[in-house]
């Protein structure tokens, strides 16, 4: 009996919030119903979910970036939960990438990271592809592609972003050297059947050798800020240590960075950025897949501080090299 | 009373007693959202010699701090200032925090020496992401004693002030850091790590 009151008023909470919300004035009143609703819809009572998820995402053209940002957070917490309602969010999360206020755009692409690597797990281990779902990928395809767009956006905030989104990509649609060298949850190539048509092996491998050519363009692009440049030297090295296949360009591109800092750094961004040369280059060195690279990389470490001695113990001893076979 | 800003900071250095505490104490009386930790391993405070330290784990609160040194010598504690201190972090919270074992996000961490910034941009940089939101990392060399974690809780206000006004900062944030820097005089280190 206490049941059937209690989902009553929860019901009837959501109709009485949504509806105050819709008429409230007051940013700050409307991010307080919505962070309400949201706690009852994910957390309480999810089993409504269903029936007010088109209200909820009615909010995408809300005028309050907030909210805005909020619903952001509400959709990426919602496909975590519940993959089957991936292909509802789709449309709004593109809406909502388009949207004029930089922040929401920024959300957006931040809560893709997730989403994009949830929706490839969904599709992958579905055993029948919906024609809703179809759609879903399409549309994530087409955010895709204007995210990687973005890499050349007037803002700072959003090139970083972008570039966290495509290491992801790249990284989910690449194969990993060995399976022993896998990272626990490490998503790749090898986790797409090869009977999935929606999304072929080949198509996303080449995809993803696409957006690295962009990420390293981006990288060796001449007047790169100094956030850019942290957060690529980050990512073009995270790659490399995963994906070996892209240790080489990545080495290269590296000391051809090195070899030619772009011009328009101050001498703090300039020390800043190669305190994080000399901590990603000796996270490389470590790594068996560059041992081929270690003459390239030993001049730079030298010149950034280390010693011979430094090096040689940083470098993998023979055995370590052995146990690590390339694909 | 009202937050002057939405920022979420960290002030962060090894103990979480002297530099961080300044600082935390300052920012939040000027209205910002900030808390304080230590990178260390264990809580480290100046004993009856060079080579003495007091040495505490993570998890004693200032209180008991406070207590310990206060039966030890309770006259070389009150004149190098310790027991002041102690008594000041006390009013703020409870005990040392460790930066890595707190869940909490930030939007910028400050950090008040170049060993501590490597620890907390190595530890970030050691986490899967959750929300991909950026964090900016932020070094000022402070020396770590009472005179110049006052000077160094100034700079860390002017600084987080100068970031505040900042309408997208994490698009600014070069320029804000730039104007920053040519004001205090001190070189500083910045990197971006994710949350």
């Amino acid at each position: 009996m206490d049941f059937t009151m209690n989902e009553v008023s929860d019901e009837d909470l959501v109709t009485q919030w949504i509806n105050s919300a819709a008429v409230s004035r007051s940013a700050a009143e409307k991010l307080e119903y919505f962070h309400k609703l949201q706690e009852v819809l994910i957390r309480k009572s999810p089993h409504l979910l269903p029936k007010f998820l088109q209200n909820m995402l009615n909010f995408t053209t809300d005028r309050n970036g907030d909210v805005k940002k909020a619903l952001v957070g509400f959709i990426e917490e919602l496909c975590k939960m519940r993959e089957s309602l991936l292909p509802k969010v789709m449309l709004n999360l593109h809406m909502l990438l388009c949207d004029e206020s930089i922040a929401v755009q920024k959300r957006v692409i931040q809560a893709l990271i997730s989403i994009y690597r949830k929706t490839l797990a969904w599709l992958c281990k579905a055993s029948v592809i919906t024609e809703e779902m179809e759609n879903a990928w399409k549309q994530l395809s087409a955010i895709k592609l204007e995210i990687a767009n973005m890499i050349d956006s007037d803002n700072d905030g959003i090139r970083t972003s972008s570039v966290k989104f495509l290491e992801c990509v790249v990284l989910l649609q690449t194969y990993p050297d060995q399976e022993e060298n896998k990272k626990p949850n490490d998503f790749s190539l090898d986790d797409v059947p090869l009977t999935l048509k929606l999304a072929r092996r080949r198509k996303l491998e080449e995809e993803a050798n696409t957006l690295f050519e962009l990420l390293l363009k981006f990288f060796g692009s001449p007047h790169i800020s100094s956030a850019n440049l942290l957060t690529c030297l980050g990512v073009v090295t995270n790659i490399a240590k995963n994906r070996t296949e892209f240790m080489s360009r990545v080495v290269s591109a590296i000391e051809s960075l090195y070899n030619n800092l772009p011009p328009t750094l101050t001498t703090t961004q300039v020390n800043s950025v190669r305190k994080k040369l000399k901590s990603e280059l000796a996270g490389l060195i470590k790594h068996p897949a560059a041992y081929e690279f270690v003459e390239k990389l030993t001049p730079m470490l030298t010149d950034l501080g280390y010693s011979q001695q430094d090096i040689l113990k940083m470098v993998p001893k023979p055995d370590e090299r052995r146990k690590y076979c390339k694909r | 009373m009202s937050n002057i800003s939405d920022l979420r900071i960290a002030v962060i250095c090894s103990s979480n007693m002297n530099r961080s505490m300044e600082a935390h104490a300052f920012l939040a009386k000027k209205g910002f959202l900030v808390q304080s930790f230590g990178t260390g391993d264990k809580v480290k405070i100046p004993g009856s010699a060079a080579d003495k330290p007091n040495i505490y784990d993570f998890g004693i609160s200032y209180d008991e701090i406070y207590h310990d040194l206060l039966g030890k010598d309770k006259s070389l504690y009150t004149q190098n200032g310790l027991l002041h201190t102690l008594d000041r972090n006390r009013r703020i919270k409870t005990h040392p925090e460790r930066f890595q074992e707190t869940d909490e996000k930030f939007d910028i961490l400050i950090t008040c020496e170049e060993r501590v910034y490597d620890q907390v941009v190595e530890y970030m940089e050691s986490k899967t992401p959750v929300d991909n939101s950026i964090v900016h990392v932020i070094n000022i060399d402070i020396q770590d004693n009472l005179e110049e974690a006052t000077i160094g809780a100034f700079l860390i206000s002017d600084m987080c002030l100068m970031l505040a006004k900042a309408e997208d900062l994490d698009n600014d944030i070069e320029e804000v850091l730039h104007n920053f820097e040519e004001k205090c005089q001190r070189p500083i280190l910045h990197s971006i790590v994710f949350n």
